[in-house]
């Protein structure tokens, strides 16, 4: 849990809800086609319970959030590129919403979606 | 048979002449075109700026990604259209940049997919490799956001359908898709609120419509080489600065406010002044045009006599720039600063100089942006931030220069959106000496510590007058004193600047240093400042001894021992 100060008490705001923004943030960013699960017991997990912020982690040090983010990328798509997008994309949206600032944003690619064979 | 083959004398074809066909030949010349105008209205791209959304150089991106897109084929002498697109979509792939970029090269995959090992294309082929693009695009992403460049290529592609119903003429039909992108491009803002918000159209739709706008011109044999579009409103124009940007031998600047006969026809209008002069702005409002161009000496009467015959001539100013320039740097005896400029996705370094002349220097290593301050004068948080925002880059380096500016920066760091590494330097000579290590093309966290690990290489001296009587580190100082700080501490304090100066190099570990480096302060006078460092030279004969006007505030000297 996270909070921020103000003069009539205390903001919470939860890992969760930081995860569920940066889900839809990466999942509307150009080129990235999925998340991916982090490991095959949290892939289980997701067959059983459809999650909002599969493929994201999100931790906090005191003062800044930091992000991770496991991701699928369309094959035949600049990845350099789409990677930067998203961490662009996904600090951007974060730090608007909860007006924490974001230290890191890193990005896992897990794999390409090969939608097309040219 | 390609369009050019048709019309070899004229590349640029007959404007009512049908086309059926397009080969490999002919699609190289088109691409080239787009990219051409593209480039030219780059920054009216740049412009659609929703700030602070981190895609502020679009027209940048997508010129850098159609570059790379042409060069692939730019030499070829390749007829199948098929490798043609193939290749354009290659270049396209791997020159990416940014968000726009990625879409465009999808878009050029689509088109390239369609058209896979065809020797030309019919109107047929061009419906459905439009098609394939707007597939291909869309495959890009799970949630697409409508009111952007995919919205674009959809309209388009939609427009080219109806449009081959009743027409196999391919120039008919990228007429339809010039049309269809305007107009789509013109929606984008009621599809995407945050555009509305910003008063702006999507800059990638507005490349995308430039791209093929510029195709359409090429087959028309309308310029690419100069921007048309713009006709501002008269309260935007701004002449006064205009003065800056004058060219040699365009001594003259005249303006011309007019009301024209008739609807003026822009065009000509534009191209009828280009022969004439340069830094041509024209503005309307109300009917009243007004017309702004510098001019040589000899042609300065010209424009004046041109649009008489065009309309009535409600008023005429005339200057000599040349006169004007003069006064100019007559004023502005300091030269200008020349900051280092920085591209998108680049590292940019900001530097605190306390003085004019410090803040030439960080200018000169590199900096690209310098905030005023120092000992006395701490910038504040928003200073330092303005600065930051300024940049067109997001990753940046600050050199607070200065131990009480150090948590600004750090303050500044934390509330801007771009991703900032303070260098904790705290003082000129720590900061240039970081500044030596900068590499724009660098990765932010490794050039950030390769800078700090600099810091420590060089020693820091300062010079100045106590203000008060005190008693610090074992040092009695008494008011109007010159005492020495080395590395921020006192280390001595004397009725004469000659023993504080020399006192303080002996203090520190000049003997194992190479190169003392001297910014005189503007409290003192340059006859003073060569006696000292003669001096200096005198005792230290085998070091390297560097003097640079600092031109800082209280300190008379602010010196780098390395």
């Amino acid at each position: 849990m996270n909070d921020s100060s103000n003069p009539i008490g205390n903001i919470f705001v939860s890992y969760r809800a930081i995860a569920t923004v940066a889900c839809q943030s990466a999942l509307s960013s150009y080129g990235v086609v999925g998340l991916a699960a982090k490991n095959l017991a949290e892939g289980l997990v997701q067959v059983l319970v459809k999650d909002p912020t599969l493929g994201v982690d999100v931790r906090f040090d005191d003062k800044h959030i930091k992000i991770d983010l496991y991701i699928i990328i369309e094959y035949g798509t600049r990845i350099k590129e789409v990677a930067n997008t998203v961490s662009e994309n996904v600090r951007y949206q974060v730090e608007k919403t909860f007006g924490l600032p974001v230290s890191e944003v890193n990005v896992h690619v897990r794999g390409l979606r090969i939608s097309n064979i040219d | 048979m390609s369009i050019e083959e048709a019309n070899p004398t004229s590349p640029a074809g007959n404007p009512t002449g049908e086309r059926k066909t397009l080969d490999g030949q002919g699609l190289r010349k088109l691409v080239e075109a787009g990219l051409v105008w593209l480039r030219t209205n780059q920054q009216t791209v740049n412009a659609l700026n929703v700030f602070p959304v981190p895609d502020g150089d679009t027209g940048t991106n997508m010129v850098l990604t159609m570059q790379a897109a042409y060069n692939e084929v730019a030499n070829s002498g390749e007829k199948n259209i098929g490798k043609v697109a193939h290749d354009i979509a290659q270049g396209a792939l791997m020159g990416a940049r940014g968000n726009s970029g990625v879409i465009l090269s999808q878009i050029w995959r689509g088109f390239a997919r369609a058209l896979d090992n065809l020797e030309a294309m019919n109107a047929d082929l061009f419906v459905q490799a439009i098609h394939e693009s707007r597939n291909t695009a869309y495959k890009g992403v799970v949630r697409p956001v409508e009111g952007t460049i995919l919205t674009v290529i959809k309209d388009i592609s939609a427009a080219v359908d109806e449009a081959r119903k009743e027409n196999d003429d391919l120039v008919i039909l990228l007429e339809k898709a010039v049309e269809a992108a305007d107009a789509s491009v013109k929606r984008t803002p009621d599809l995407l609120p945050i555009l509305k918000q910003a008063g702006v159209v999507d800059s990638g739709g507005k490349g995308l419509f430039f791209i093929l706008e510029g195709m359409l011109r090429k087959v028309k044999g309308l310029t690419l080489e100069t921007n048309v579009a713009a006709v501002q409103p008269l309260s935007a124009m701004q002449i006064e600065q205009s003065a800056e940007e004058i060219e040699p031998g365009q001594d003259y600047e005249v303006v011309v406010d007019f009301r024209p006969r008739q609807e003026l026809d822009l065009e000509k209008f534009y191209a009828d002044l280009a022969n004439m002069g340069t830094s041509i702005q024209v503005g309307e409002g109300d009917g009243m045009y007004r017309m702004h161009i510098h001019v040589p000496t000899e042609k300065r009467y010209t424009p004046i006599d041109y649009i008489m015959g065009l309309g009535t001539i409600t008023k005429v100013a005339m200057e000599n720039l040349l006169a004007q320039m003069e006064e100019i740097e007559q004023k502005t005896e300091a030269p200008k600063l020349s900051l280092t400029p920085v591209k998108p996705g680049q590292i940019a370094v900001v530097a605190v100089a306390p003085g004019p002349g410090i803040a030439r220097i960080f200018a000169s290593l590199g900096a690209a942006a310098i905030v005023e301050g120092g000992q006395t004068m701490n910038p504040s948080t928003e200073e330092i931030l303005s600065a930051f925002e300024n940049l067109p880059t997001d990753k940046i380096i600050i050199l607070p220069n200065n131990k009480n500016i150090i948590l600004a920066a750090r303050n500044s760091a934390e509330v801007t959106v771009k991703k900032v590494k303070v260098i904790p330097c705290r003082s000129v000579p720590q900061g240039i000496s970081a500044l030596f290590c900068y590499d724009p093309d660098g990765d932010l966290e490794e050039v950030a510590e390769e800078m700090t690990r600099a810091i420590a290489e060089v020693e820091t001296g300062e010079i100045t007058t106590a203000t008060r009587s005190v008693e610090i580190n074992g040092v009695k100082v008494q008011q109007g004193e010159v005492i020495a700080l080395l590395d921020g501490e006192l280390v001595l304090s004397s009725h004469s600047l000659d023993e504080a100066l020399l006192g303080l190099l002996d203090k520190a570990s000049t003997e194992d240093r190479e190169r003392i480096t001297f910014f005189y302060g503007d409290n003192i006078s340059r006859s003073e400042v060569n006696r000292l460092v003669d001096l200096v030279r005198e005792k230290y004969p085998g070091h390297e001894i560097e003097l640079h006007e600092g031109g800082q505030p209280n300190y008379q000297f602010i010196i780098a021992i390395e």
